[in-house]
């Protein structure tokens, strides 16, 4: 190797190893209601059933998606990518009034990093406990703990791959195959990845996955303006920063409000200081703001030093929540919103394949009639059995048989051949057909499909 | 000192980025193509799809292609800029970044702060 690609590599260091000390405050126990929320959701769900079905069951094998008591067929897959599209839009909503509200509260990173530092914290104490046992060497009290912490962190990472999964197989289907060691083997490798996945992201990487691998964190500067809520130091009101005890008047020694205590470092997730002014690592968790009030409590000086603001307070200048670009995405957000919901409360519970047959061409019946041959495929995609009745809407003269009867149960896929017959006076080469596919019971069930009905050519 | 010869200064950093970039995925995309259609014949596919778009082989394998290229192209360039917009905290020069942050006990200059006192 060269001695200048040495050089090259030499110029990175590894960045220490962040010990966040423990924080209690407001929004700290904001943060705490989300993560329970959030991961009660993500646990829960599965376990609840909604009209009869998993309350949210992504049914692969069979092609359909169960989300609250709506089922979700193949042909149905645009809503899904519009509501990814709307899922996309309100982060871009969010970020643009409250900057990176989403990485401190909700991204599935931090929610479940908080539970693994939680249990981090249960068995090795807090941040001073646990540098000074990495730094210890090797004894009972080190191993025993350690050990806990793993056996805490593979259980729960272990759970949370068995829940993954229950997303995809029914919940109780899957806990009945552990428990009897039946479990499939595509359903064993998903536990295992998925439990994988959370132990390496919450356990080990933690906030290397936001400062090196999250896309988000290097697009979001482009949903970002100077109205954009960030967390910020005060320089102003802080600097210069300085040691003090509670009886020294700041001003009369030259200081600012900064007491240089180091707390808000301490706390930090990411390990940075954000006295250092706006940084793209800052996951804007606001634990350095809780820590801070309370330095500033005990001292008895005003909160805020450091807090939510944007870069317009910050330069002392007038700061909206409500500018063009909020707008037009508020704007999209709601009417993509509203349109999506109104169209999967209206959308036809019925879905009509008519294909025809491609072995012949026309078959010529004795009593100088003319049949065609389609196979049709209906699904039903109501909760309900419906019986079905198919009408030629453009041609009086066409008889139609079916065959089976066209009932079909609740969500049921039915295959039927179709005989469609016409007198031979009825035209001549390839006829248009519009073919109604309606039920006795709902008039909004209805649908049309056209296709062709070949006759002799001469 | 670099003296000015047009070699010199053919590309810009972000040409030759981009320029990786495209000849990296062309050739992955073709190591993939070549894969898939030794396991695949493409004749079976466009069978199916025949009646409805009217592909033929040429196209399938065209398009095929050109999917999978756009892949591999979504996914290195990514890719650089991840790596090209990354912290530069890491750095020893601390280039654009920060240097690692002085942690030292609460208490060390504040009396009024007891260390471990502070959850
Ligand atoms: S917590 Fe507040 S007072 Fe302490 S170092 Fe940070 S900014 Fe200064
Ligand atoms: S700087 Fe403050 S808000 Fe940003 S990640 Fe660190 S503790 Fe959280």
């Amino acid at each position: 190797m060269s001695q200048q690609q040495d050089a090259g590599d030499s110029l990175y260091r590894k960045d220490p190893k962040v010990y966040p000390r423990d924080v209690k405050g407001t929004f700290a126990s904001l943060r705490k209601f989300a993560v329970v929320a959030l991961l009660g959701l993500y646990y829960v769900l599965p376990w609840i059933n909604w009209s009869g079905h998993q309350s949210v069951l992504f049914d692969l094998p069979a092609r359909k998606f169960y989300i609250f008591g709506t089922t979700f067929w193949p042909q149905d897959f645009i809503y899904l990518t519009l509501m990814l599209i709307i899922a996309g839009l309100s982060l871009f909503f969010v970020t643009a009034v409250a900057g990176r509200l989403w990485c401190g509260y909700a991204c599935p990173q931090t929610v479940w990093t908080e539970v693994f530092l939680w249990i981090e914290r249960l068995v090795e104490g807090d941040r001073g406990k646990r540098i000074k046992l990495d730094a210890s060497a090797w004894n009972s009290n080190k191993i025993l703990r350690k050990t806990s912490k793993q056996i805490l962190w593979i259980s729960f990472a272990l759970w949370t791959g068995f829940t993954f999964v229950g997303f995809f197989t029914p919940v109780r289907d899957l806990s009945h195959s552990i428990f009897t060691l039946q479990l499939g083997s595509w359903e064993a490798f998903w536990l295992l990845f998925y439990s994988f996945a959370t132990y390496g992201n919450a356990g080990i990487l933690r906030e290397q996955v936001c400062k090196y691998m999250c896309p988000y964190a290097r697009f979001q500067s482009a949903m970002f303006d100077k109205d954009t809520l960030v967390i910020a130091y005060d320089e102003n009101r802080g600097e210069p920063r300085g040691g003090r005890s509670k009886s020294v008047v700041p001003t009369d020694k030259g200081l600012g409000d900064c007491i240089s205590c180091t707390l808000c470092v301490q706390v930090c997730p990411t390990g940075i200081d954000i006295r250092e002014g706006l940084q793209i690592e800052c996951i804007a968790c606001a634990a350095c703001i809780d820590v801070c009030d309370q330095v500033m409590d005990k001292m008895g000086y005003e909160k805020g030093l450091i807090s939510y603001t944007t870069e317009h307070k910050l330069g002392a200048k007038e700061s909206h929540v409500f500018r063009p670009r909020t707008f037009v995405y508020a704007f999209l957000l709601l009417s993509l919103t509203v349109g999506v919901f109104w169209s999967i409360n209206h959308r036809v519970l019925l879905r009509a394949d008519l294909l025809r047959d491609r072995n012949a061409l026309y078959r010529e019946l004795p009593d100088n009639r003319i049949e065609n041959v389609y196979t049709l495929k209906l699904i039903n995609m109501d909760f309900k059995p419906h019986q079905y009745r198919i009408e030629i809407l453009n041609n009086n003269d066409m008889v139609l048989l079916i065959s089976p009867e066209p009932d079909l149960e609740p969500e049921e896929v039915g295959n039927f051949i179709l005989r469609i017959q016409a007198p031979a006076s009825a035209g001549r080469g390839s006829v248009k057909l519009d073919v109604r596919f309606s039920t006795m019971e709902e008039p909004i069930i209805e649908r049309s499909v056209s296709t062709r009905f070949l006759m002799p050519f001469d | 000192m670099t003296t000015e010869h047009p070699v010199n200064r053919r590309w810009s950093m972000r040409q030759r980025d981009w320029a990786v970039v495209f000849w990296m995925s062309f050739l992955a995309a073709s190591a993939g193509a070549f894969v898939l259609f030794g396991l695949v014949n493409p004749l079976d596919v466009v069978n199916v799809w025949a009646d409805e778009f009217s592909i033929g082989v040429r196209l399938a394998y065209g398009l095929t292609f050109a999917f999978l290229y756009l892949i591999c192209l979504l996914a290195s360039s990514l890719t650089m800029f991840m790596i090209r917009t990354g912290p530069s905290s890491g750095h020893v020069k601390g280039e654009g970044g920060h240097s690692i942050p002085d942690i030292q006990d609460p208490s060390q200059s504040n009396p009024d702060l007891d260390g471990e006192n502070w959850k």
